[in-house]
């Protein structure tokens, strides 16, 4: 059966742009020096609110607004964790994801009709903006004063102190700029659904990280990574249904495809030498 | 610090208090049903010593990584891979040798699935949290695609196994009609001591221990750190597939699609809260399982199953916090 190409390409670029975005939204996070296992939690809080305000309000726009907005507290919920409390980063990421799914639960059973339909935005200013912003933020980082502060936070936060910067502050910036990403990417997520279930995400989170980490913490090198993983998620709608040497492969088969190959990625990339020296440090 | 940690535990219990009050059940009957519902009669109690069985080995298999500095939130699917191997098992061989190679089964079916987990961990400097969640989402496919094809019994509607003979069923300690016990539980709190005993009488234990508190000064010390990260790995995993024997050979009977209500997360907050010694998993256990009864419960109030795990991050959040202020600079092992 010749790959309808065109079609693959799309749906590839469809299925990178959240991706994308989510792990921009790690890597102003971890650039900083806080580890953020909780993109999936910000990713679902966001889908949830921009459906939901959305269809209350009937305006796109304000959904996403109120998405990016959730997306942001949660990120600073974190910030507040791990910096005021000093709460284990791994810890508090998993505790966000929990009360984003509780939360997302609860929400979607009581404040959206079932039969609502929440208004959706276009796709392609989502695509520009998961695939230009990478750029834009390897360009920001490594040439402005408020990239290089983020970096020197990252990797060595006792001596961006002695030099005067607040490490505490400086983390401030890059959590809401978590928060700003992974808003975007959930409010995509829920463009491309259309309608909210608390499983909307599925992993996409935590593939977003491991895309992060193949991209050795560089923004252009994950969004490539990002789009490697877009493309198996792709290739499963395309190949879905069909049989090798007469044995129907399970769907279900396809469905774990892009889950397995994050674990085979993760396996074969080796060594920590590229991650930011001050993770998880005070 | 306190008043910190006092605005925080406010914080919680506010966004709680609003979540609650959003859903228009007014919080004290909330509570109240809660309580009726988990503890307030013998059916009641033989039902949240049912939930407890399964959350204690999930939270035994969180535990025993945590110690080594792990995070094994692969719990949920080596908890599912080891349920689907033990039912396999149960079936194909009955009676009292059913009930011990099903048990093997379940064991053996977490160690494989954590397997890629720990190696990866240990070897490849590959983050645990990663690949265990993606590792779950796999068994949660893979025991679907399994249920439903080819382990799919005739006779049942949904995808579902067989159900396993009543001679292969661990029988219950206390057999009223109102009031069970299942030996499961039992199995549970045995491995509990046991674990206890383990980790603080003998060298491995010590030395895992050791690997979780400062990897480094282990090494230096003369542990071998990273065979000692995938033996804690492998471990954790048997724990949480015996979990899943338990659940099928005890209660369940069988292995079907959505077999877990999420034990293996569940687990995470049983063993968050239970401190530093394996017996504080117990009463942590019992207050879960307290929690997923009455919260199952509440949901006819109109409560939604959900605000039961904005509970379990928030408290996640106030323990590490307070645990924090208690252990100082140690506390924050990375």
């Amino acid at each position: 059966m010749p790959l309808p190409i065109e079609v693959l390409a799309a749906a590839t670029a469809a299925r990178a742009a959240p991706l994308a975005l989510a792990a921009l939204g790690g890597y102003t996070s971890e650039r900083a020096g806080v580890i953020n296992i909780g993109l999936e939690g910000k990713m679902l809080t966001a889908a949830c609110l921009t459906a939901v305000i959305g269809a209350r309000t009937g305006n796109a726009m304000l959904g996403l607004a109120a998405g990016i907005a959730a997306a942001i507290c949660l990120s600073l919920f974190h910030w507040l964790a791990t910096q005021t409390f000093r709460v284990d980063h791994v810890i508090s990421g998993m505790a966000i994801n929990a009360i984003a799914f509780g939360g997302v639960n609860t929400i979607a059973a009581k404040f959206l009709d079932p039969g609502a339909t929440p208004p959706r935005l276009p796709d392609p200013p989502f695509l520009i903006l998961a695939f230009g912003l990478p750029i834009l933020v390897a360009y920001g980082v490594s040439r402005t004063r408020a990239g290089l502060r983020l970096q020197a936070v990252g990797s060595d936060p006792e001596k961006a102190r002695l030099v005067g910067l607040n490490p505490v502050w400086v983390r401030f910036g890059g959590l809401v700029l978590t928060g700003v990403f992974t808003g975007l990417s959930g409010a995509l997520i829920f463009n491309g659904v259309g309608n909210l279930t608390d499983t909307m995400t599925a992993g996409r989170g935590y593939i977003a990280l491991a895309a992060l980490i193949l991209g050795g913490w560089r923004p252009i090198p994950a969004l490539l990574a990002c789009l490697l993983f877009g493309f198996l998620e792709a290739l499963q709608l395309v190949l879905q249904g069909t049989s090798i040497g007469g044995v129907q492969i399970p769907t279900e088969a396809w469905n774990a495809l892009p889950y397995l190959a994050t674990v085979v990625a993760l396996a074969g990339f080796v060594g920590k030498t590229r991650a930011p020296a001050g993770l998880g440090k005070p | 610090m306190t008043f910190k940690i006092a605005a925080l535990v406010l914080g919680s219990l506010g966004v709680l208090g609003i979540l609650l009050a959003a859903t228009g059940v007014p919080v004290g009957q909330a509570l109240a049903e809660v309580i009726r519902a988990s503890l307030g009669s013998e059916r009641a109690i033989s039902g949240t010593l049912r939930e407890t069985t399964p959350l204690l080995f999930a939270g035994l298999a969180v535990f025993l990584a945590l110690r080594a500095g792990l995070f094994n939130i692969g719990v949920e699917g080596q908890f599912l891979v080891g349920a689907l191997a033990c039912a396999v098992v149960a079936l194909a061989v009955g009676g009292p040798l059913g009930i011990v190679l099903g048990l093997l089964a379940g064991a053996l079916g977490g160690i494989l699935w954590a397997l890629p987990t720990a190696w990866i961990r240990a070897y490849r400097n590959g983050h645990e949290v990663i690949t265990s969640i993606m590792l779950n989402n796999a068994a949660m496919l893979f025991a679907t695609a399994l249920v439903a094809g080819p382990l799919k019994a005739p006779d049942q509607q949904s995808p579902s196994t067989a159900m396993i003979s009543a001679a292969t069923r661990l029988p219950n300690l206390i057999d009223q009609p109102k009031l069970q016990v299942n030996l499961g539980l039992l199995l549970g709190l045995v491995v509990a001591l046991l674990l206890a005993r383990w980790l603080a009488r003998t060298v491995a234990g010590y030395e895992l221990c050791a690997a979780g508190a400062n990897p480094k000064a282990a090494l230096a010390a003369g542990v071998e750190v990273k065979p000692t990260l995938l033996k804690a790995m492998l471990f954790s995993g048997a724990l949480a597939g015996s979990g899943g024997a338990v659940m099928v050979l005890a209660f369940e009977g069988r292995f079907y699609q959505g077999f877990s209500s999420g034990y293996g997360f569940d687990g995470l907050g049983v063993a968050l809260l239970a401190g530093s010694n394996p017996l504080g998993l117990i009463p942590s256990a019992l207050l879960f399982g307290i929690l997923n009864k009455g919260g199952t419960a509440v949901q006819f109030l109109g409560v939604p199953k959900g605000i039961t795990y904005v509970l379990l991050g928030l408290l996640i959040v106030v323990v590490a916090a307070i645990r924090y202020r208690k252990g100082g600079a140690n506390a924050t092992a990375d």
